[in-house]
């Protein structure tokens, strides 16, 4: 059995741990909540904005738009895929780049070239040590996601998009599902689905109405689309922030209980021994006086 | 008849206006273009610069907008912009910051992409401004 002392330092390192991850556990928790106050603000935009191109579409049906375009002519080997990969700056998060960095490397193995525009400091040294075609352009923080970021983002795969150096875009984040549900996302970005807009139904006998578009079709669009990408992206940035926080809060609350846990043993295993100590002493003393007495 | 429409204005970060209006003046390429009551279905790209707006009561609101598009629907406009500002809630030095970086990096020799870029950042900088000389 280890002697009190050996315990004592080991409960006093067990504390200073317990106290970081209780700090921690507090940080990540109020930086969750902003997350979700900045994610609850920007739904009405997409929501509306998604029915609104979903209108657009549905009253110019046979739109031929580049940003539509499947390019069936590229065939699946030969397709450059890019994919945007959401990943944390740090760990002590639980499984949450580990879920992402999973999803991906599954994805990489399909069909195509693929090319990835990591997020983050955790999946950007992952990646970089997997000898990944990584793109450096994007080199900021995960932390404090802001509209202008997103709008650097889509400005880019959108260029490369239409200057055809890549052919397909998704983006791999984590989704919060609820408070306890987490999942990595693959969303597809680019070439847009036709099918993702349209309801499954449209009641019969609706008219529809003729809407004219100022300039013209296409340039609406061209304002929409990158538009509407920023937005996507901005929310995936938020969501996967708010994912990250509490996947940390999630982590370091049960990394807090199994610290109390071991200290509640620690503390048992501590008494026991100073009390095996003290009975040790007192056999002795008294050994020592029989031994005494019988002289 | 009644001579308001229903207007929904949506920042990227928030619900700006939810209400009646009688008038709402945005910019697009080539000018501004205003809609009244009543107006035909359409829909129209905003680009970055002062729109207006008159509620029931006749007072108008001045702000900067970024691009973005309106969408008039049934005497219903929803308009849809990544950012939508109250000339007192913008940063006059922060704009006139953006403005001088803007116009130094348009003078150097750039790719078209950056060239656009810039371009919509200086387009974004001067709204600022322009909204707020009359504050």
């Amino acid at each position: 059995m280890a002697s009190a002392r050996e315990i004592q330092s080991r409960i006093r390192s067990v504390k200073d741990t317990m106290k970081i991850t209780n700090a921690m556990y507090m940080i990540s928790s109020s930086k969750m909540k902003k997350a979700k106050k900045v994610l609850e603000d920007t739904e009405p935009y997409f929501y509306n904005m998604q029915a609104a191109i979903a209108r657009i579409l549905r009253h110019v049906p046979d739109l031929q738009h580049p940003f539509f375009s499947v390019r069936h002519l590229v065939p699946r080997e030969d397709r450059k895929i890019g994919t945007i990969v959401v990943t944390g700056d740090k760990g002590m998060a639980g499984a949450y780049n580990h879920n992402i960095t999973k999803m991906t490397d599954e994805f990489m193995e399909g069909p195509g070239h693929h090319k990835l525009y990591v997020l983050g400091v955790v999946g950007r040294q992952y990646y970089s040590r997997k000898k990944a075609d990584v793109d450096g352009s994007f080199r900021y923080t995960v932390q404090k996601p802001t509209m202008h970021r997103a709008r650097v983002i889509s400005d880019e795969i959108v260029r490369a998009f239409l200057e055809r150096e890549l052919d397909e875009i998704h983006i791999i984040y984590t989704q919060m599902q609820n408070a306890a549900v987490m999942e990595p996302v693959n969303m597809q970005l680019l070439p847009l689905k036709k099918a993702n807009f349209t309801p499954s139904q449209i009641p019969m006998g609706t008219l529809q109405e003729e809407i004219e578009m100022f300039p013209s079709a296409d340039a609406v669009l061209d304002t929409i689309i990158p538009n509407y990408l920023t937005g996507v992206i901005y929310g995936c940035l938020v969501e996967a922030y708010a994912s990250e926080n509490n996947a940390r809060m999630t982590a370091m609350q049960s990394s807090t209980d199994s610290a109390k846990k071991m200290l509640a043993d620690l503390s048992i295993q501590y008494n026991r021994a100073r009390q095996a100590a003290i009975t040790q002493e007192i056999t002795e003393v008294i050994s020592g006086a029989k031994a005494q007495k019988r002289k | 008849m009644d001579n308001t429409f229903g207007l929904e204005i949506y920042a990227s970060d928030k619900l700006f206006y939810s209400g009646r209006a009688r008038s709402l003046v945005i910019p697009v390429e080539d000018g501004q273009k205003a809609f009244l009551a009543h107006h035909a279905n359409t829909i129209s790209a905003i680009v970055p610069g002062e729109m207006r707006y008159q509620d029931p009561e006749g007072n108008w609101t001045t702000v900067a907008v970024s691009s973005g598009f309106v969408e008039m629907i049934n005497n219903r406009a929803k308009l849809f912009c990544l950012t939508v500002e109250r000339p007192e809630e913008i940063d006059v030095r922060r704009a006139q910051e953006a403005l001088e970086r803007a116009e130094e990096q348009l003078r150097q020799k750039q790719s078209i992409q950056e060239y656009h870029r810039n371009q919509m950042a200086l387009a974004r900088a001067m709204t600022r401004l322009r909204v707020t000389k009359n504050l």
